[in-house]
């Protein structure tokens, strides 16, 4: 991954672990606080936290799976995440329950289910008496982002629900998480509800921008149909262009979660039996994926085996099992390819180039801002005068830190507080960095430019948005925006000065 | 089940009419076509709800085997569509009209090509329904609508509070079966269990379909998970899954073996027996007692001539008795008389409610918004801040209107029993001739009454052109017209749009006048939700009264006649000789058997319904 804007963050980084330290300076006579801001110093160091919300059985734990690249996070066919759930990279896998009220954490045994997912036994202890689950285990997708699977939002069981919303949007302190991956299944009104709910009001007001939301099990949108994926892609792309929800995310993606999860984990055997499907006469193979009973039926063939098929069912679902026929049948020849197409189609490789672009890269930022909400908290909640100066520090970083600046516009763009015409928004958003912090990503043009044509691009651009700034017939707020975008286009031009 | 809705029912009432005409009673006979009318176009209303983007209109389609409603993976449906049997395709596009001064206009009817049909009902042609549509109106030539059955595709519902699903609530009370539609990815969810326990409450027969079976392998499973739901919820509703996909794939393909797996013969079936079925058997006894009840009236002349002639000398007796009775029956045509009383201080009384429960309802809406509006800038939320309103105000209108309907069945029900309690202490005990065991006759025909309707289900289905009424009047009860089908699709909240332009401009004011403003605007509007929607239940109540009073007066009357052709034909026995009186005793004892057999008949057309 190309580090983002060397140069800046570091600053950033520095600046809000001074702050940090100063504060834990300021408040080491309120134990209260000083856990806290330890707590705040420990986690800006650690990886980026992602949370995983969304209504029941949207989706969430096989997504989570999908991007771990193992079969993790427990699915089934009823309601099963029941608590909220920390997956975090370590040395030697572990299960630790951390039981509400602070008392300290106990260990579980890890048992893996027949599919390899966990099995998660409380011991007895009931549900209501737990905060959290963590889950330590040694991979690679963890190392940068720590994910947190989440009980369904809108559950039957009033309890459940509340468990996540207290989570992602609690009274009283800024969230646990840094930034939201939101899975729906469609747009609906309480999704809308909820995601403003995440609309936070406090420090580095910027809020869309922590957000994602996934269009998920997009292969049902289109009820398994071939061409499934392609529709769920077009109602995304409306989707993005929805005023309001642009207010309240970044962006949407649409992924088949299953999909993408089993292209990444296929076994072996489970080509081998696709191959064999493949192998048989067309018309039979034509009635057996016309329903999912049909699929597994006990009577013919005889090979694959039912259990074979009801296996590669719940693997890969209809629409898997459809993609897959059509693609063995246009001529994939070996086990590899045929993951990678899959993987490829279910929309997942586009969401890890959303959640790098957007989250990954500006985990420092984000983290910083989680920070600086912290400390904001413990200002208002134990006010003294010797606080005085880290409130000042506080308001320093936000006004100083041009990247806090960016957030803030870009928000402010997405909710059309500043108003401008559509093509210059657009551009405004990628000088920002709204879709990748990169010199290249923000002037739009491909990652392999060379830097000369780079350089002469980012001049003209300078140029441009400078007469936007300084022309009298820019609006106020146009005005004000131009300056932000023309000090973005400065730090280009710095950073290709490297 | 006979092809034909109650076949032997049109037959029994056209000798009805018959018998009326005989014996010169030209009153019950225009009763008795009424009726005949009524069972000639039978409509059975069958509304399919859900939850957005379950698989609604493609089960509507699957149903009648065509592709009626507008089905997309985007698209949504954005207006109600009625699909009823018609000789060949139409459609119609209906906009009730909006009432002025009380009266109420026809609705504007448009026909439109059926390929033009998704611009007019689906968000994407008609986004939130700005063209102020109330519905449309598809016919097609299907085998099952044949059967009078109507199907009702209907927008999403967003949870109860939503604009759609208050619409939904109120249509509920004229349907004679909902179907609600719920996909197999997932268990029922709280709003949907909600709507169902809210939908019971409107309307007794409920279904539960699952959708998409040919999608999910653990349909099985969700189902199960869904009957417990239900179950627990104590929602008797039968659950059935089925798949359209495959539905339709089979109707292409003339596959029966696909055709079963796609669980529509066993929805059609239900439909078929529960619901056509339900109606047909209401339709059938609802005749059978409209007969019973005029065979009551003959054989009550008959009898009291028959009773004078066989006792001559106690005539006078008889005369008197028959001339008190009918001085009763024109007590009960009077002003004065109790259920007349009863039905309009009931009215009056129940508009007043009405209109203090809305009032209230929308008074609470109104503070709270005012606190709303002090909290902030209404010109940074004015979005959310009016749509916020626009729910508030549709859940209040949809409680109101639940509440409201609630109420004028229980008031239908009272009117009914004070009628019949009147009623029955009008008619002379006769008792002079204890041996032709009239009273013996009397508890025959209550007999059947009692044991198949419960006093509830009498009452309710009185309101759905079944059947209501006390045990010696037997009186059928037609639909009471526009008691719901306004209301639902014009719901009137909807239509008034908080405006925002004004707010626009405020841009430079300050923030004070801002909010003043928008108050002033909240204000506004809700006084106009008031007005429209009172206005609304202002004219549902004039017609239930219209429509009770109507009906209840025709039965005094009938009752009034009865009673002075029985006195008439009293007196007339002391004119006669001997001979005469023997041969009128065998003559009228002949009708009496005569018009017994017809009464015998409307019993077993009610007994094998």
């Amino acid at each position: 991954m190309t580090a983002p804007d060397a140069g800046r963050t570091p600053e950033l980084g520095l600046a809000v672990r001074d702050l940090l330290r100063h504060a834990i300076q300021t408040y080491h006579d309120s134990p209260q606080a000083l856990g806290w801001l330890q707590h705040h110093l420990a986690r800006f160091d650690e990886p980026l936290r992602l949370a995983i919300a969304g209504k029941v059985k949207a989706g969430k734990s096989t997504l989570l799976n999908a991007l771990v690249g193992e079969d993790l996070a427990p699915t089934d066919a009823g309601e099963c995440t029941r608590l909220v759930t920390w997956y975090q990279d370590g040395h030697a896998p572990s299960l630790m329950l951390y039981p509400l009220g602070g008392a300290p954490p106990r260990p579980l045994r890890i048992q893996r289910d027949a599919a390899g997912a966990l099995q998660i036994d409380l011991r007895g202890t009931p549900v209501s008496e737990v905060d959290r689950l963590v889950v330590t285990w040694p991979s690679s997708s963890l190392r940068s982002t720590t994910l947190i699977d989440t009980p369904g939002i809108g559950s039957l069981s009033v309890d459940v629900s509340a468990r996540s919303t207290q989570f992602l949007t609690p009274d009283d302190s800024p969230t646990a998480a840094d930034a939201v991956l939101y899975l729906m299944r469609h747009l609906h009104a309480t999704d809308m509800d909820f995601l403003e709910s995440f609309h936070d009001q406090g420090v580095a007001r910027a809020a869309a921008v922590n957000t994602i939301a996934v269009l998920s099990r997009a292969d049902e949108i289109g009820v398994g149909r071939i061409d499934a994926l392609l529709s769920a892609r077009r109602i995304a792309a409306r989707y993005r262009g929805n005023d309001k929800l642009r207010g309240l995310c970044q962006t949407v993606v649409a992924v088949a979660g299953l999909l993408a999860h089993t292209g990444r984990t296929m076994r072996q055997d489970e080509y081998l039996a696709l191959v064999e499907l493949v192998g048989l006469p067309a018309g039979e193979l034509d009635a057996l994926l016309l329903s999912a009973d049909r699929f597994v039926r006990p009577e013919a063939p005889a090979s694959p085996s039912a259990r074979t098929r009801a296996h590669l069912l719940d693997r890969f679902g209809m629409f898997g099992l459809r993609l897959s026929v059509m693609l063995l049948r246009q001529g994939v020849t070996d086990p590899g390819t045929l993951a990678t197409e899959l993987v490829r189609r279910s929309g997942l490789d586009e969401l890890r180039q959303v959640l790098a672009t957007q989250f990954t890269e500006r985990r420092d930022l984000l983290k910083a801002r989680s920070a600086l909400g912290a400390v904001d908290l413990v200002l208002r909640r134990e006010p003294r005068p010797a606080a005085a100066p880290l409130a000042a520090e506080v308001e320093r970083i936000l006004a100083g830190a041009h990247e806090f600046s960016e957030l803030r516009l870009l928000s402010d763009l997405r909710d059309r507080v500043v108003r401008a015409p559509k093509e210059l928004v657009t551009e405004a958003e990628r000088l920002l960095g709204g879709e990748g912090s990169t010199p290249a990503q923000r002037l739009g043009v491909a990652l392999d430019t060379d830097p000369a044509k780079l350089r002469a691009e980012a001049l003209d651009t300078l140029g441009r948005w400078r007469s936007r700034a300084e022309s009298p017939l820019s609006g106020r707020a146009l005005a004000d925006a131009a300056r932000v975008v023309v000090r973005s286009c400065e730090g280009i031009l710095a950073n290709l000065g490297h | 089940m006979t092809a034909l809705p109650a076949n032997d029912a049109v037959e029994l009432v056209e000798l009805a009419v018959k018998a009326t005409t005989a014996y010169q009673r030209p009153d019950l006979a225009a009763r008795l076509r009424a009726t005949r009318e009524r069972l000639a176009d039978p409509v059975v209303r069958v509304l399919v709800v859900g939850e957005f983007k379950q698989g609604k209109s493609q089960l509507v389609n699957s149903l009648v085997a065509a592709q009626v409603c507008p089905v997309d993976d985007d698209i949504a449906t954005a207006v109600p569509t009625l699909v009823r049997y018609a000789e060949s395709p139409t459609v119609t596009l209906v906009r009730e009209a909006d009432a002025v001064s009380g009266e109420v206009a026809p609705p504007e009817r448009t026909e439109v090509p059926l390929a033009e049909l998704a611009t007019y009902v689906s968000e994407a042609g008609n986004p939130g329904n700005t063209q102020r549509l109330s519905y449309a109106e598809v016919g097609i030539p299907s085998k099952l609508l044949a059967d009078g059955l109507a199907l009702v595709d209907t927008p999403g519902v967003g949870g109860l509070g939503s604009v759609h699903g208050s619409a939904t609530m109120a249509s509920l009370a004229s349907a004679d079966a909902v179907v609600l539609v719920s996909d197999a990815s997932q268990e029922y969810t709280k709003p949907e269990l909600d709507f169902l326990a809210a939908a019971m409450k409107l309307c007794p027969n409920v279904l539960g379909v699952l959708t998409k079976t040919d999608l999910y392998p653990h349909w099985r499973r969700i189902a199960e998970i869904d009957r417990g739901h239900l179950g627990a919820a104590r929602i008797s509703a039968e659950l059935i899954p089925v798949s359209s996909t495959l539905r339709l794939a089979a109707l292409r393909s003339t596959d029966k073996e696909l055709n079963a797996e796609s669980g529509f013969p066993t929805l059609l079936t239900y439909l078929r027996e529960q619901v056509l079925g339900r109606a047909d058997q209401l339709d059938r006894r609802s005749t059978s007692h409209d007969v019973l009840g005029v065979c009551e009236q003959l054989t009550t002349t008959m009898r009291a001539e028959l009773t004078a002639q066989q006792n001559p000398e106690q005539v006078e007796e008889l005369v008197a008795e028959l001339e008190r009775a009918k001085a009763r029956a024109v007590q009960l045509k009077d002003r004065t008389a109790r259920w007349q009383i009863t039905l309009n201080d009931g009215v009056t009384d129940l508009g007043a409610d009405i209109e203090y429960d809305l009032r209230n309802r929308l008074r609470q809406i109104s503070r709270e918004a005012e606190t709303l509006v002090d909290d902030s800038d209404p010109a940074e939320v004015w979005d959310q801040f009016a749509e916020w309103v626009h729910k508030e105000v549709a859940a209040a209108t949809s409680a109101n209107f639940i509440w409201a309907d609630e109420r004028a069945h229980w008031l239908a029900q009272q009117v009914a029993e004070h009628f019949a309690d009147d009623g029955a202490a009008l008619l002379p005990e006769l008792r002079l001739d204890p041996g032709t065991g009239r009273a013996a006759q009397v508890t025959a025909m209550e007999r059947p009454i009692a044991e198949t309707l419960s006093v509830g289900e009498m009452a309710l289905s009185g309101m759905r052109g079944g059947y209501m009424g006390g045990l010696m009047f037997f009186m059928p009860l037609t639909l009471i017209p526009g008691l719901a089908i306004a209301a639902p699709f014009a719901a009137a909240g909807a239509a008034v749009v908080l405006g925002r332009k004004q707010l626009r401009d405020e841009k430079k004011r300050s923030l004070e006048r801002r909010k003043a403003e928008a108050k002033a605007t909240v204000r506004k509007h809700v006084d106009e939700v008031q007005f429209q929607v009172g206005t609304d239940s202002r004219d549902m109540l004039r017609r239930v009264q219209r429509a009770l009073r109507d009906h209840f007066m025709t039965v005094a009357e009938e009752l009034h006649t009865s009673m002075t052709e029985s006195v008439t034909a009293a007196q007339g026995a002391l004119r006669s000789t001997e001979a005469e009186r023997t041969t009128r005793i065998g003559d009228l004892k002949a009708e009496l058997v005569r018009v017994e057999a017809l009464a015998e008949r409307a019993r077993t057309l009610a007994a094998t319904s």
